[in-house]
């Protein structure tokens, strides 16, 4: 799930922090510009893991900051294709299921990859799995009884393997000038890093399922 | 800003957990020994002083809070995992045919049931057959039972992380052969964009 990437960077450090120790100091500002941010095509900052270089401190015209060029390490959650990870079960609707793993949310499970059959109960806002069964549609899997279907319930914690995962970047860039002078927020703007998710496998889906589990059911597969 | 190497090695839960809780620790040592220097002035009377105080990192600590209760949540084997005990673990999967990516994941799950073990390796049966027991039985013990030895044997990994951090890492190359054709290249302008305008303070 996680991992050290390499960074290089040159940080300012202001003078009010000068009575700190330089690379407690750095590391402050450091976590400060990274922690909790999205880098494209790197993944979600956790924080900083050591620095490895540092670069004398440089006072530059204009400012009385002292700047650093430093190269460090950084942890950061970016669960490499097909890691099996846990989770929790966010919400579901028509379209999939989004899961969380509390300090990143934007985890999703499309309907292809839920296990077949499978459909969605609109009553109980889920997705439940039908296993064994010989119904194709929606329709009919909506016929069953309500005792038969295995429900995957918000909050019920899902085992998951990564399929795929996806960065945007939607910087506005610099406003036009034939537009206007008010641009509206028209789209929605992406979430920077989407993972997509797949429990269309035997073993994975809620961890309650394969409690109790004998590896008999894996053969029957 | 420059991305040097996105994946240069993989962290175990445990070892990020470990971070986490150390910088926690740090943080709550520092606002107490504010609070106590602020109480000892005000109680001697001296007028308020000027003393730079630590800017909280707001970013940082929420990302702190949020990571560590979800690796300390009760369905993550962290709890019952020590330092030691992984350490033997990977010296213990070291003797099967495992690719590192599947160790880490062994390390991560801590399966003890064999259909979270068919999950995490692929072909199972083909590769390893009758081993998998023993795997099982390998992961079986590395947890131990309860969590109430964690107290004093936290102060213990605390130590043995300062002395040996990057042990337990595991070197990405092998994982980039596991994760196939996985598009690892980097665009460096788009990065430069990623983090907004945070940026545009560099040179």
């Amino acid at each position: 799930m996680f991992v050290l990437s390499i960074i290089k960077d040159t940080v300012a450090v202001h003078p009010q922090h000068f009575g700190l120790p330089p690379e407690q100091a750095i590391t402050n500002e450091l976590n400060k510009k990274y922690a909790n941010k999205v880098l494209h095509d790197v993944g979600l900052c956790i924080c900083v893991f050591d620095i490895s270089e540092a670069g004398e401190g440089k006072v530059r015209y204009g400012d009385g900051f002292l700047w650093y060029k430093v190269s460090f390490r950084l942890v950061v959650f970016r669960p490499f294709a097909s890691e099996v990870i846990v989770a929790k079960v966010k919400s579901s609707d028509e379209d999939g299921i989004r899961l969380s793993v509390g300090f990143f949310d934007d985890i999703y499970i499309p309907v292809m990859w839920l296990p077949e059959p499978c459909a969605f109960d609109p009553n109980e806002r889920a997705h439940f799995w039908l296993p064994g069964s010989e119904a194709k549609t929606a329709h009919e899997l909506l016929d069953s009884a309500t005792d038969d279907r295995m429900y995957i319930d918000a909050n019920e914690i899902v085992r998951v393997r990564v399929e795929a995962d996806e960065f945007y970047d939607d910087e506005p860039g610099p406003p036009k000038a034939t537009d206007g002078v008010q641009q509206l927020h028209l789209e929605n703007r992406r979430a920077p890093y989407t993972i997509t998710c797949s429990i269309a496998e035997q073993g994975l889906g809620p961890v309650a399922w394969w409690k109790q589990a004998e590896v008999e059911t894996m053969d029957e597969s | 800003m420059e991305v040097v190497n996105q994946r240069s090695a993989l962290l175990s839960n445990y070892e990020v957990l470990t971070l986490l809780k150390e910088l926690e620790s740090d943080h709550l040592a520092k606002t107490r020994t504010a609070l106590r220097i602020k109480k000892e002035e005000e109680a001697a009377g001296l007028p308020r002083s000027h003393a730079p105080q630590e800017e909280v990192l707001e970013n940082l600590r929420t990302i702190e809070v949020e990571a560590i209760q979800y690796l300390t949540a009760d369905y993550q084997p962290t709890s019952r995992q020590s330092d030691a005990s992984i350490t033997q673990l990977t010296r213990n999967l070291a003797h099967y045919d495992l690719a590192k990516a599947e160790k880490l994941q062994i390390v991560n799950l801590a399966p003890t049931e064999a259909v979270e073990l068919y999950v995490i390796v692929e072909e199972l049966e083909d590769r390893l057959g009758d081993k998998m027991q023993d795997i099982l039985n390998t992961v079986q013990a590395s947890l131990s039972d309860t969590a109430s030895l964690e107290g004093q044997a936290d102060a213990e990994d605390q130590e043995m992380y300062h002395e040996q951090p990057a042990q337990l890492a595991f070197s990405a190359e092998d994982v980039e052969g596991w994760v196939d054709d996985h598009d690892f290249v980097h665009e460096e302008g788009n990065l430069e964009d990623a983090i907004g305008d945070v940026d545009e303070d560099a040179e």
